[in-house]
């Protein structure tokens, strides 16, 4: 039989009213944790007196059954046992009893006790469990034993709960914490999966996103759990630390007002933040009731703030309770700790001080965050916290310059960057030393694709490159293969930092407000002109591929047009990985196979087309904004200048910078002296050697031969030649023997190597032999195949041949003697090399002409014969 | 009722999308694909090796339309989509029985 129908009248009236009242009373005082101990509290006076007439006084049907009411009781569990039943939550009930046989006699009354809270419109999750049924751990029910650690009396029988709560609840807890820290660490990560590992969303789930209202109960449960193990027994009051508990009180309060004020704006319980929310949020300034006047973006950047709080704290407790890993990640822990060095140690798996003051030198700070980089590790609690102290000494003067770029770019390169950076921004280490990055700090900008704030899509973007190199996909290796070949993968990844600051400027263009920013940052940074100018090109190009995908990408006049904007390979390669993580980063689905074959099609047809165009020549008196800068620079040497570019590829100038070009003009005024004119510089990756000299049969075979002779490794190179017969050849080399990394006076010698070789004053052919007596034969760890193609349709003047080939010792040298042996002359060299593969391309003529197809085929057999049998 | 399905080059998307809404086309469904006509596609060789591009990435859109204004639709589609080369794309037109709105049950073309 129901309860009698006045009570439920009465209970609904109640119920309604009550509910009314405290939606009232939120809706003036913003008192998220008021309304949900309220809501609790009038839950549970529905739930009593529904008890009472349900199953205290028995009611007539529950008849001799009815006298095993001592072995039964009601539980309030999970959150509804807290202490916090949100607005439209549901209820989380335990109905619990002593043995099957109580379970059988109660099963009527539990039938209608629940019947009547549905029918009063009372969304319940009960479970029903005997005593010996709760002491069981079941793995595949984590969330029920969890559930328990929240439990509160209710109704029924106090010994039975008693008996829960003191003896079983211990017991289970100390026997299987292990299991329990496991399977909660499990779900927590899976439920962050879900949300894409980052609590950065544009419209997060505020109950269930790293950093949500989950995760501090979370956090609350491993402190308890750990408690409980180490006490043998219930802990008296909060488990978590006194200062965990104090950081993360302000957090609480602002993630229970949202969530009440999602529940009674949505009345339901819908968790989601989304854009209209967040503005009635900021109206209302929801949990923020001290602040101004609040934008929608100002009040998630609170939000923001305490989330992160509420996630650091979660990801330290996971990380500081070792019973919680598997045999096989402690081994992983424990080699991990073999890591240990002067600055810091590492113990499982978290970076701590070997000095705590150590971090007063800001040198220190930056390894810190390189190291984390590059092992992948996590800061412990005492790290943060020390970091934290150090701070205001630190704003006072932040370090700036080429150092800290230095440091920024070899943690930029570092495998586990991204993380680092969140570590460092989480910290307001980042912003601290980049202040130009506060504009995009928890920035939520409103966007039907991008599903993350644009501090959070700059660090994925940067992640998902370094995340190329183990994945197994098709594409991702493809694009992976490139990024391996990149010269300066740091300015990629800089540019990533920055290319979406602007958005942070309200109104515009935020590819503008980026530029201008970036610029500011780099002056911070004293990042030197020529990688400065990649960087802006990147920032301001970064929409370029997506914009070019919009129209028909097999049409010639579109790549050429393409191509022609990215000018150098080497830009078109950057740009087409700045734009494979810029679209990966804007939401997991984003990046289609379909998208990226197209971006990579576009990638193809434009390189192809580059190094098929590399000879359109320069005419110094048409107007060019690099031709108007090199003006500006030689004022006094118009006519110079002009004779000087007059017929150089359009490559050329696009290849170096106006600085540059400078330099080799003043090289070139030498060239009455001196007639071979060398530089060499050390640059980052490899040693930088510039010939220019006048153009001879031979030039670039004898100058390739020399390289080899030394035992050089030729990595790239360019030859260029202008009007005046006059060659500008670069040639990018690394130094397999340090011959001149330990030796500085060799320097001195190689360069009058050079000299001496291209002069005709020394022999080539006996270095050579030299050279090739002293050194073994080299295995190949991959074997590459050689392809010649020619291709005489690119080029109206020249006859295009690309070698590829097997890369080894003396190979440039072989090929360039090769073709000048058949009587070609080589106008353009473009020479890379890629792992073990060098591609070599040369734009040939013959008496001043193109090569007929016998020649052709001529060459082709003379470099088949010259490359045989290696 | 009509559905129109028309495969169409990705560059020509934005363009048929505008003629579309000019002609009162409201809702349609666009999709990624990759597929090939009488445009067999064609060979790029790329560091020696050879990218073979035999499917073609293009767009298909779906919609379906009263009867009354499938013409001109087709004539949208067929305006904003046509260059004359070999790989302009297709349109297909076929019946549709029924056309239900989910939210509320409406049937027939009320719920298109």
């Amino acid at each position: 039989m129901m309860a009698a129908s006045s009570l439920i009248s009465e209970l609904r009236t109640s119920l309604s009213g009550e509910s009314a009242r405290i939606q009232r009373e939120f809706e003036v005082s913003g008192d998220g944790r008021a309304a949900v101990a309220q809501r609790t509290r009038l839950v549970e006076g529905v739930l009593k007196r529904l008890w009472q007439d349900i199953v205290s006084s028995g009611g007539p049907s529950l008849g001799s059954s009815f006298e095993g009411l001592a072995n039964f009781a009601l539980v309030a569990t999970g959150g509804f046992g807290r202490g916090w039943l949100f607005p439209y939550s549901d209820i989380d009930l335990l109905f619990l009893f002593a043995d099957r046989d109580a379970e059988q006699a109660f099963k009527d009354p539990v039938r209608r006790f629940s019947q009547e809270l549905w029918d009063l419109k009372l969304k319940l999750s009960p479970a029903s469990r005997t005593l010996a049924e709760c002491d069981r751990y079941d793995p595949n029910n984590t969330e029920f034993t969890i559930s328990l650690l929240d439990c509160r009396y209710l109704a029924g029988d106090r010994e039975l709960f008693r008996r829960l709560h003191d003896k079983v609840i211990p017991k289970l807890v100390m026997r299987e914490s292990k299991a329990l820290v496991q399977g909660l660490a499990e779900v927590t990560r899976e439920r962050h999966a879900k949300h894409g590992m980052t609590l950065y969303h544009l419209e997060p789930n505020l109950k269930e996103v790293p950093g949500g209202l989950r995760d501090y109960n979370v956090a609350c449960w491993l402190a308890l759990i750990s408690a409980i193990d180490k006490l043998h027994d219930w802990p008296d009051g909060s488990s978590l630390r006194a200062p965990v508990r104090r950081q993360l009180e302000a957090a609480l309060d602002f993630l229970m007002s949202a969530r009440c004020f999602l529940h009674f704006r949505h009345g339901r319980d819908d968790n989601t933040l989304s854009w209209e929310a967040q503005d009635a949020a900021a109206a209302r300034k929801i949990g923020a009731a001290d602040a101004g006047e609040l934008s929608a973006a100002d009040w998630m950047r609170i939000y923001f703030g305490h989330a992160r709080a509420v996630q650091r704290t979660v990801a330290q407790l996971l990380e500081e309770i070792p019973e919680a890993w598997s045999a096989l990640y402690r081994q992983v822990q424990s080699w991990r700790s073999r890591l240990t060095t002067a600055d810091f140690s590492v113990v499982d798996g978290l970076i701590f001080l070997q000095q705590p003051a150590s971090l007063q030198d800001p040198e220190v700070l930056l390894r810190l965050f390189h190291f984390m980089a590059h092992h992948g590790l996590k800061l412990s609690a005492t790290t943060e916290y020390r970091i934290e102290q150090a701070l205001p000494a630190l704003a006072a003067m932040p370090p700036r310059g080429a150092e800290l770029w230095l440091y920024l770019q070899e943690t930029l390169l570092q495998p586990y960057a991204a993380d680092a950076l969140r570590a460092m921004h989480s910290l307001r280490l980042l912003t601290l030393l980049l202040p130009e990055l506060k504009l995009i700090d928890s920035l939520v900008v409103r966007d039907f694709y991008h599903r993350f704030t644009v501090d959070e899509h700059s660090f994925l973007a940067i992640e998902s490159l370094h995340r190329l190199k183990q994945s197994q996909s098709e594409w991702d290796k493809r694009y992976g293969e490139l990024l391996n070949e990149l010269e300066d993968p740091e300015l990629l990844y800089l540019a990533l930092l920055l290319h979406d600051t602007g958005k942070g400027v309200p109104g515009g263009n935020h590819v503008e407000a980026s530029l201008e920013i970036a610029n500011r940052a780099m002056d911070r940074l004293d990042v030197d002109p020529k990688e400065r100018a990649e960087v802006l090109f990147l920032i301001a190009s970064h929409l370029e591929l997506s914009s070019a995908l919009r129209r028909d990408i097999f049409d010639h006049a579109t790549v050429a047009a393409f191509a022609d904007k990215m000018g150098t390979p080497e830009r078109l390669k950057m740009l087409c990985l700045l734009t494979y993580a810029d679209i990966k980063a804007v939401n997991p689905e984003a990046l289609t196979p379909w998208k990226a074959e197209n971006v990579f099609q576009l990638y193809i047809a434009a390189e192809n087309y580059l190094n098929r165009s590399a000879d359109q020549r320069v005419h110094a008196d048409v107007n060019d904004e690099k031709l108007a800068r090199l003006r500006s620079l030689a004022p006094v040497t118009g006519s110079k200048f002009k004779g000087f570019l007059e017929g150089f590829p359009q490559r050329y100038l696009l290849m170096h910078t106006a600085e540059e070009v400078m330099r080799h003009m003043q090289m070139a005024d030498g060239l009455g002296t001196d007639p071979v004119q060398v530089e060499l510089k050390r640059g980052r990756h490899w040693y930088d050697l510039t010939l220019v000299t006048n153009d001879r049969p031979f030039l670039f075979a004898t100058l390739a031969g020399v390289l080899a002779a030394w035992g050089m490794n030729i990595v790239k190179a360019n030859a260029f030649s202008n009007a005046a017969g006059t060659v500008v050849d670069t040639i990018h080399f690394t130094d397999r023997f340090r011959t001149l990394e330990l030796n500085l006076s060799e320097w001195a010698r190689f360069k009058n190597s050079v000299v001496t070789v291209l002069l005709g004053e020394a022999d080539l052919e006996k270095m050579l032999r030299d050279r090739q007596r002293s050194e073994k034969g080299t295995i190949a760890k991959v074997k590459v195949e050689t392809k010649i193609e020619f291709d005489d349709s690119s080029s109206a003047t020249t006859t295009l041949v690309q070698v590829i080939a097997q890369d080894r010792p003396r190979l440039l040298h072989r090929i360039a003697s090769c073709l000048s042996d058949e009587e070609c002359n080589i106008e353009i060299a473009l020479i890379d090399t890629e792992g073990q593969m060098a591609i070599d391309t040369f734009y040939l003529t013959s008496s001043g002409k193109k090569l007929t197809a016998e020649h052709c085929k001529q060459v082709e057999r003379a470099l088949v014969e010259e490359l045989r049998g290696e | 009722m009509t559905k129109i399905e028309a495969v169409i080059q990705n560059s020509k998307l934005d363009a048929v999308k505008t003629a579309l809404h000019e002609v009162g086309v409201e809702g349609m469904t666009v999709i990624e694909v990759r597929g090939h006509g009488q445009q067999k596609g064609h060979t790029e060789v790329y560091r020696g090796r050879e990218y073979s591009v035999d499917l073609i990435p293009k767009t298909k859109l779906e919609m379906v339309l009263a009867d009354a204004m499938v013409e001109k639709a087709v004539q949208a589609i067929l305006g904003a989509a046509r260059t004359g080369k070999i790989g302009d794309g297709k349109i297909f037109l076929s019946r549709v029985d029924e056309a239900i709105r989910i939210r509320n049950d409406e049937r027939g073309e009320g719920a298109l």
